[in-house]
């Protein structure tokens, strides 16, 4: 069951006189299924936030279409099931912590029983139980983005778009988003992060996606996505010997990194399990076999290289 | 649908409260009823009566100078209030279609002609509660120093509003269309306070000019512009007890209200934020 269903959507936005139309996504496709966190990437402009207004009925889409918990965007009704937290959101600044919820939670028709209590578990919850009474022309950065996530889960969403949201929040108050997010997906909830800071996004996210120019680059899981299966690290207890003079190697695609440390790149199994033995052979007693990992990070700027590149 | 429209006027109401502006407009409709309620208990009707020659019955005089009081405060206030009012929204719907705030605005389940409707009355019944603050104030007194309790003086109240929220509709529709408060502001006032007084003495101004193309522009635009001046003859005519009124510019204002609110609507529907 998918939470998010996005069909061939594309966004022009028209230019003024002598400007040229600006193409946000391109014939964008892509499903995030229920109960998972889903990373967007992107570098700026790519479109990522233009995706998150179109779901949302901020910006309308040019052609395509889109379903959120089985509904079609353009039930505006739909998103009383679902939360969101914008990138600079900004907050009547007369209100309080406390009035700015109840304020979005009426909105979002949440029922008034119990209103209050949920009131100061969510602040409890980012922290801010002490400010409920503070108006927010005094709020910090940091605290603008607690509260923002507080607003965002007022309602109990089952699907929640978060642009950005930990964006002035100090480290530790990072490592508590996060764990309030882990926290959400234990209890069911989709979440949609976008989010620049790709570490974060690699250590919350199950699956991911890279967009740049409005296109789909890759999509999968961070696990998929970070593991180059074909590239072991090998690495020895005593000196390897010259790994370039042994002829059995000269078909493969070999690094010697240093005295104990060579990484090599194999077809399948039966090919490492040759490696090996050929090793062994050699005398070369192994330590560890690694599967070489590239970080989300690497993954991104060498897909973003390759998509300006190709250009 | 009208509940999510109560809860954004509610907003919009405490919005317009947190301006300091609307607790002067209170501040000073306070000291206005202060300073009559002083006025009256120092000076009794007997006083007035001592200076008016012996033709003058007493109950005529004590009319005449209820009626006077009442226009010294709806003219003012029509025009004052008016001015401080639309000062004072201008900015409500610029600072709402602002990023950071649209979005989170749009993103809950309430449409977008939910959104322009709330901000709509909210603005409309802040002002509302200022300038019935104040009439019902000076009816009271006047009512209770007079005699004078004649409830037409109290339709002004609507009056008043009725032409606030017909300029209201202007300033939403400027709003969503160049996002600009001082914009907003300056067509409206320029409308309010130059191009509806022309074109209410446009009768007058062409037993001068001869030109019926003139005419027929000028016949237009009275037409399509909102009529205030009109708005303020028939305030000031029910604060002087006199209610045989011409309906007529109340009608083409209702009217005129109608099709610049449906405008603003339909814009801010079909925009991306």
């Amino acid at each position: 069951m998918n939470a998010i269903e996005i069909n061939q959507i594309t966004k022009v936005f028209r230019a003024n006189r002598n400007k040229l139309d600006i193409t946000a996504l391109n014939d964008f496709s892509l499903s995030v299924s229920k109960g998972e966190i889903f990373g967007l990437l992107g570098p700026n402009g790519a479109g990522k936030t233009t995706l998150i207004k179109i779901l949302l009925g901020v910006v309308y889409p040019t052609t395509g279409s889109a379903n959120l918990l089985s509904e079609p965007i353009t039930n505006y009704k739909i998103k009383s099931r679902i939360g969101f937290l914008p990138e600079n959101h900004k907050f009547p600044n007369y209100l309080t912590a406390e009035q700015t919820l109840k304020y979005f939670a009426k909105l979002s028709g949440v029922n008034h029983s119990n209103l209050n209590e949920r009131i100061d578990e969510l602040l409890a919850l980012v922290k801010m139980s002490e400010w409920k009474k503070t108006k927010i022309k005094k709020y910090s950065k940091g605290m603008m983005q607690r509260l923002g996530l507080a607003q965002a889960m007022i309602n109990e969403p089952e699907l929640i778009f978060l642009d950005e949201p930990t964006d002035g929040v100090d480290p530790i108050g990072r490592k508590e988003i996060r764990d309030i997010l882990i926290d959400l997906k234990e209890r069911g909830t989709t979440i949609f992060l976008n989010s620049h800071l790709l570490s974060e996004v690699e250590m919350v996210s199950d699956r991911v996606a890279i967009l740049n120019k409005g296109k789909l680059l890759k999509e999968g899981s961070v696990k998929e996505l970070t593991t180059s299966e074909e590239i072991y690290e090998i690495e020895t207890s005593n000196v390897l010997p010259n790994i370039y003079s042994i002829p059995e190697f000269s078909s493969y695609k070999i690094t010697q990194e240093n005295d104990h440390k060579l990484s090599i790149n194999v077809g399948d199994d039966d090919e490492l399990n040759f490696v090996i033995d050929q090793l062994r052979k050699h005398r070369v007693n192994i330590k560890t076999i690694n599967v070489q990992k590239n970080s989300l990070e690497e993954l991104f700027v060498s897909l973003i290289k390759d998509s300006r590149g190709k250009e | 649908m009208m509940k999510n429209v109560y809860i954004l006027s509610l907003l919009t109401f405490r919005e317009a409260f947190s301006r300091k502006i609307f607790i002067f407009f209170f501040g000073v409709s306070s000291f206005v009823l202060l300073l009559f309620s002083i006025l009256f208990l120092t000076i009794s009707p007997e006083s007035f009566s001592d200076i008016t020659t012996n033709s003058v019955k007493s109950d005529s005089f004590n009319l005449t100078i209820a009626h006077g009081i009442k226009l010294f405060i709806t003219i003012p206030l029509f025009g004052g209030g008016l001015f401080i009012s639309i000062f004072s929204v201008s900015n409500f719907i610029p600072l709402m279609i602002e990023k950071g705030s649209i979005d989170l605005l749009i993103s809950k389940p309430v449409s977008r002609v939910q959104i322009i409707l709330g901000k709509y009355f909210g603005g409309t019944a802040m002002v509302f509660v200022n300038i019935a603050y104040l009439i019902i104030g000076i009816w009271i007194l006047i009512g209770l120093k007079f005699g004078d309790w004649d409830t037409s003086f109290l339709l002004t109240i609507f009056t008043i509003t009725f032409a606030f929220a017909l300029l209201y509709t202007l300033v939403i529709l400027l709003g969503i269309v160049t996002k600009s408060s001082v914009i907003s502001m300056i067509v409206t006032y320029l409308i309010f306070f130059i191009i509806s007084p022309i074109l209410a003495s446009r009768e007058t101004i062409f037993t001068f000019i001869n030109s019926n193309v003139l005419k027929s522009i000028s016949e237009f635009l009275y037409y399509i512009i909102p009529q205030t001046s009109e708005l303020s003859t028939i305030t000031s005519d029910l604060a002087s007890g006199n209610r045989s009124l011409n309906y007529e510019p109340l009608i083409t204002s209702a009217l005129l209200m109608v099709i610049i609110l449906t405008s603003a609507i339909l814009i801010f529907r079909r925009k991306d934020y």
